[in-house]
């Protein structure tokens, strides 16, 4: 890890940190998205590190934090949402976003094209991420009340 | 009215707070699901977009209500979701008479909003950290930080009269361009973008925009297109904003 993603980790945790304020959160669990924000910029540049790939590595940490969300919410007793989306917050691509639609304000569609591109498939990654944890906890969570049933 | 419908009506009061509350269109759905089984309705259809509400349901004795609820003001605020989560699960476990039910909505819906200084406290924290976050330096963070401010009083002043949402983001981020100019021309940002970028994680709806696109995912598709509709107006909104100074005054940004 050089310096530069040491500083982006810290920034992550604070900027987390910000939006867990915004969001009305207080105590433990503005606590616990504050490190899940850190963990989730971890995740991304471990992901970066295996892979050498944006996108990939934008579903890797969505889905890496989904997972840690959905531990973190079991021990907390709250919605998953609650702090599964504060923690997701570092990988929210605004300057794509910022970019693309400035070229396309321009006119240069080249350019909008190839940003809004990159956003799409980032914003898509992280969807992805985030649904396929949420889709295997459900149906696990259903096997396992079936399951129950079953011996009763 | 009669004390089913008076019922329904509640119930649908804590599908309304979870909703302008932020919390996603599949838990409102089935929180008003579970409640109304709760309160001994043998069917419930409900469709919930981030618009609107309509609930129909089916009492023991085959009487049949529907009601609506329009949505219009969304905003984000976990304590609320987490709080009618709870009162559901109470519900569940054990229905409360109906007054009571009122009662603990109106707590949930009127709870105090906290230290003043939540608020710039986090757009600080997040203006500044995400500038440098993205590239910039420590000079562009405290630059972010002050533009922040603007945005604040913006965004306060802006409520206050009841200005459209599209309308105040426009007026919110040309402000905001002019302030972080204002800021690199007095000497202390060097990255025009990095300012500007900071402070667009403020005002960009990407958690919306991550949120439609699962709702599209999960099957809620009229939900995930109205909000990823919104989120893009939002987003032409920014960028005309930011292209309305950037381009008179940036030389063409």
């Amino acid at each position: 890890m050089n310096t530069q993603m040491v500083l982006q980790v810290v920034m992550a945790t604070i900027g987390a940190m910000g939006f867990g304020l915004l969001f009305h959160m207080s105590g433990g669990r503005l606590l616990a998205i504050t490190l899940g924000g850190a963990a989730n910029w971890i995740f991304y540049l471990l992901g970066m590190e295996v892979y050498h790939d944006r996108v990939i590595a934008f579903f890797v940490a969505a889905l890496a934090t989904a997972v840690l969300a959905e531990i973190m919410a079991r021990l907390m007793k709250t919605p998953v949402i609650t702090l599964l989306v504060p923690m997701l917050v570092p990988l929210i691509p605004g300057g794509d976003l910022y970019y693309t639609t400035l070229a396309l304000v321009q006119g240069d569609m080249e350019a909008f094209a190839q940003y809004g591109g990159m956003f799409i498939r980032e914003a898509g990654a992280i969807s992805f991420g985030i649904i396929l944890v949420a889709c295997v906890v459900q149906t696990a969570f259903r096997l396992w009340m079936l399951f129950r049933e079953r011996k009763v | 009215m009669q004390q089913k419908e008076q019922t329904l009506f509640a119930i649908l009061d804590a599908g309304e707070l979870l909703l302008t509350a932020g919390a996603e269109v599949a838990r409102v759905e089935d929180t008003i699901r579970r409640m109304a089984h709760a309160y001994g309705f043998v069917r419930t259809d409900v469709l919930t977009i981030t618009a609107s509400m309509i609930v129909t349901v089916q009492a023991a004795n085959g009487d049949v209500f529907t009601q609506t609820r329009r949505i219009l003001r969304r905003e984000t605020d976990m304590r609320r979701i987490e709080a009618v989560n709870a009162l559901s699960r109470t519900v569940c476990r054990n229905p409360l008479p109906l007054d009571e039910l009122r009662g603990r909505i109106e707590e949930i819906r009127s709870m105090p909003e906290g230290s003043k200084w939540r608020l710039p406290a986090a757009y600080l924290l997040i203006a500044g950290s995400f500038a440098v976050f993205f590239g910039g330096s420590w000079r562009d963070g405290i630059a972010a930080m002050l533009c922040s401010m603007v945005l604040y009083a913006v965004g306060r002043v802006g409520v206050r009269i009841r200005l459209q949402p599209i309308v105040l983001t426009v007026i919110s981020a040309a402000l905001m361009c002019l302030a972080a100019l204002i800021t690199v021309k007095a000497g202390l940002g060097q990255g025009l973008d990095y300012i500007i970028i900071g402070n667009i994680m403020l005002l960009i709806p990407g958690i919306a925009l991550v949120t439609s696109l699962r709702d599209m995912i999960v099957g809620d598709t009229i939900s995930g297109l109205l909000g990823a509709c919104e989120a893009l107006l939002r987003a032409i909104a920014i960028a005309a904003g930011c292209a309305l100074v950037l381009m008179q005054l940036g030389g063409a940004g």
